[in-house]
């Protein structure tokens, strides 16, 4: 239903092919930080607090190679790098509040 | 202006049966349909609700018992919540509108638009589903507050999944409006030539993307809770209730922006409007809509006071709090300086908005009140909290669906309601609204504790005037709705614009055409709300 004679479509990407090499890279690098958590969970003791905000990390690192690489953020405009950058700035956020909460009860 | 009788078939006209409506992708259809389904079940939780005040006219245990009183007010505030306000203007009037405002022809993604509605049914189905199943619906409040939404015997995990499907359907529609205008508005449109109701929903829609699916899983893990007994917020086996409440506040305090901010913008469309000036402060009310979305994410904790969250972290949401009355009162001083001198034509979408602004500014500064940590201790879980919420909520966000409702009637269908009764209505509406609500703020401060079937004698008389404002209000609202009906019925059509809009939906006939326009909408010189030019031109 689109009819673009009264709309303007602002879309300028331009098309782009991955190669295996980075797909292959990207599924390493997940795979290798996966079993980084793993480790940590299990022979990390000595870490003792620091352990989950390790996992958060972690984590955090792998959602952004999946979404830099495997969602293809790496070709997006500055502008949808921002917007990503803005909403993990506010989940930290919600993190820190979080934890003052818990750390002054 | 134009007359509606042009040539052109509309929307309504192009296809006929229940699956064109059903399966339909134009946004306009989706709109209404969305406002048939938010109708109906505002006026499920209107009688819940009255239901309520009926049991509360007298002390004690009078037409229905503790449980059952439990269980009504947690289905109404489930209807009212998830399945009438978050949706209401946003779903409605947003789908109707945004795009036609935005001079386009339709949503970015219709298909989308579509599921979104199909969402919301499953979801209502859902909710509804515990009146039948099981051992009646949730008895927790719309909150479903741990430990004891994980422990009640009641219907909660399907009250629960319900408001997780319904989170869903708002998610989709905030994201459908975030690329719709980003991507389709009108050659010439930048973000500041937008109409200042785009602008609201483009801030509502951010909230429902990034807030939305928190409580989606939260919802989750009380159903697991329930199910698998996790440990995640029953303390018995070492979880954390005050979890719970961080994390269904993180959602559901921007979920009142939610609900909010679409009535701000459709008070800035009917104020300019009707006072025939440009807004005043136009930059600063767009802007302040994005201020109260970003500061709305930081006071989730203003909730938790007396909850036994940490002193620090209370001092901290407390002083939060009070930055969001400052975007907010940016728009009522804007708003009133537009007004301020203008040449202004009182009709009902007008009062309605002027409504909206007396009960928002009663709902806003009790907001305040109980956003003062020491005056919470006093007022938490009490009638004043009741009585506030639903001032925003009703007073201010339901005045302003009522107030689009006839702004944009004559728009959606082509027709026109008999004023005079409107105006009847209206004033019906207002006395009975503060009658209704006025009184829970006393019987709060006075201490009558909110979420009970019973109370103390001496809260008898106010309980009885709010009971009583409760009947007037109904008898209000069916004047309206009676009205809305006989104008949809008579044979006498409304010309395309006569409120004298300048904003694109008036440009196009009433009611519009599939694609909305027949040649591409002229943007008014200067900004949307720019009436000198346009009254010269």
């Amino acid at each position: 239903m689109s009819n673009n004679k009264l709309t303007t479509d602002h879309h300028d990407d331009a098309p782009h092919i991955t190669s295996y090499v980075e797909h292959f890279g990207t599924w390493i690098s997940l795979i290798l930080l996966t079993f980084m958590t793993v480790f940590i969970s299990v022979f990390g003791a000595d870490l003792n607090t620091l352990t989950v905000a390790t996992a958060l990390f972690i984590a955090s690192v792998k959602a952004l190679v999946v979404a830099y690489y495997f969602m293809h953020l790496k070709y997006d405009p500055k502008l949808y790098k921002i917007m990503m950058l803005v909403v993990m700035a506010l989940f930290m956020v919600f993190l820190i509040m979080l934890t003052i909460d818990y750390l002054t009860r | 202006m134009t007359d509606s009788s042009v040539s052109q078939p509309n929307f309504f006209e192009v296809k006929k049966g229940l699956f064109s409506w059903i399966f339909s992708l134009d946004h306009k259809r989706i709109g209404l349909l969305y406002l048939y389904s938010v109708g109906s079940f505002f006026l499920v939780g209107a009688a819940l609700g009255v239901l309520m005040r009926l049991e509360l006219f007298n002390p004690g245990a009078d037409l229905i018992e503790a449980k059952t009183y439990n269980q009504v007010f947690t289905l109404h505030g489930v209807i009212m919540i998830f399945l009438f306000i978050i949706p209401s203007i946003p779903a409605v009037f947003g789908n109707f509108f945004l795009p036609i405002m935005l001079g386009t022809d339709d949503v970015a993604f219709p298909r989308l638009n579509l599921l979104s509605w199909w969402l919301y049914v499953l979801g209502a189905l859902f909710a509804l589903s515990t009146l039948v199943f099981g051992d009646g619906p949730a008895d927790t409040g719309w909150t479903f507050y741990a430990p004891y939404s994980v422990k009640t015997g009641t219907n909660v995990s399907m009250s629960v999944l319900a408001a997780f499907i319904l989170g869903f359907s708002s998610i989709l529609t905030g994201l459908n409006f975030i690329v719709t205008i980003h991507r389709l508005r009108a050659p010439g449109m930048g973000f500041n030539q937008m109409p200042l109701f785009a602008w609201a929903l483009y801030a509502t829609s951010w909230i429902q993307l990034l807030a939305t699916p928190i409580i989606g899983i939260t919802l989750l893990m009380i159903v697991a809770e329930r199910m698998l007994g996790i440990g995640l917020f029953d303390p018995s086996i070492g979880g954390d209730p005050i979890l719970y409440q961080h994390l269904f506040w993180i959602y559901s305090h921007p979920a009142v922006y939610i609900m909010a901010l679409p009535a701000m913008g459709i008070v800035s469309e009917i104020i300019p409007t009707f006072a025939q000036r440009t807004i005043f402060g136009y930059k600063a009310i767009a802007y302040s809509s994005l201020a109260i979305a970003f500061v709305g994410y930081f006071v989730w904790g203003h909730h938790m006071f007396t909850s036994g969250m940490s002193g620090p972290a209370a001092y901290i949401f407390s002083i939060l709090t009070f930055f969001v009355a400052i975007p907010t009162s940016i728009k009522v001083f804007n708003w009133l300086a537009t007004m301020y001198k203008g040449s202004i034509n009182v009709q009902v979408p007008l009062l309605y908005a002027v409504a909206f602004i007396f009960n928002f500014l009663i709902g806003g500064l009790t907001g305040l009140v109980v956003g003062a940590l020491a005056a919470d201790v006093h007022l938490h879980d009490t009638y004043f909290v009741v009585g506030h919420f639903h001032y925003v909520m009703f007073g201010g966000t339901g005045f302003a669906f009522f107030g689009a409702l006839h702004y944009w009637y004559p728009k959606i269908w082509g027709k026109m309601y008999n004023k005079l009764i409107a105006n009847i209505a209206f004033a019906i509406l207002f006395i009975g609204f503060n009658t209704l609500y006025f009184p829970m703020l006393i019987l709060g401060i006075k201490g009558m504790p909110r979420r009970y079937y019973d109370y103390l004698p001496e809260f008898h008389t106010l309980n009885q005037i709010s009971t009583v404002g409760s009947w007037i209000l109904i008898i209000g609202l069916l004047l309206m709705i009676f009205n809305l009906f006989k104008g949809y019925f008579s044979k006498q059509k409304a010309p395309a614009n006569p409120w004298n809009g300048i904003t694109l939906e008036w440009q196009t006939q009433s009611p519009p055409t599939l694609y909305n326009f027949d040649k591409a909408p002229e943007l008014v010189e200067g900004g949307p709300y720019n009436y000198p030019n346009a009254m010269k031109g």
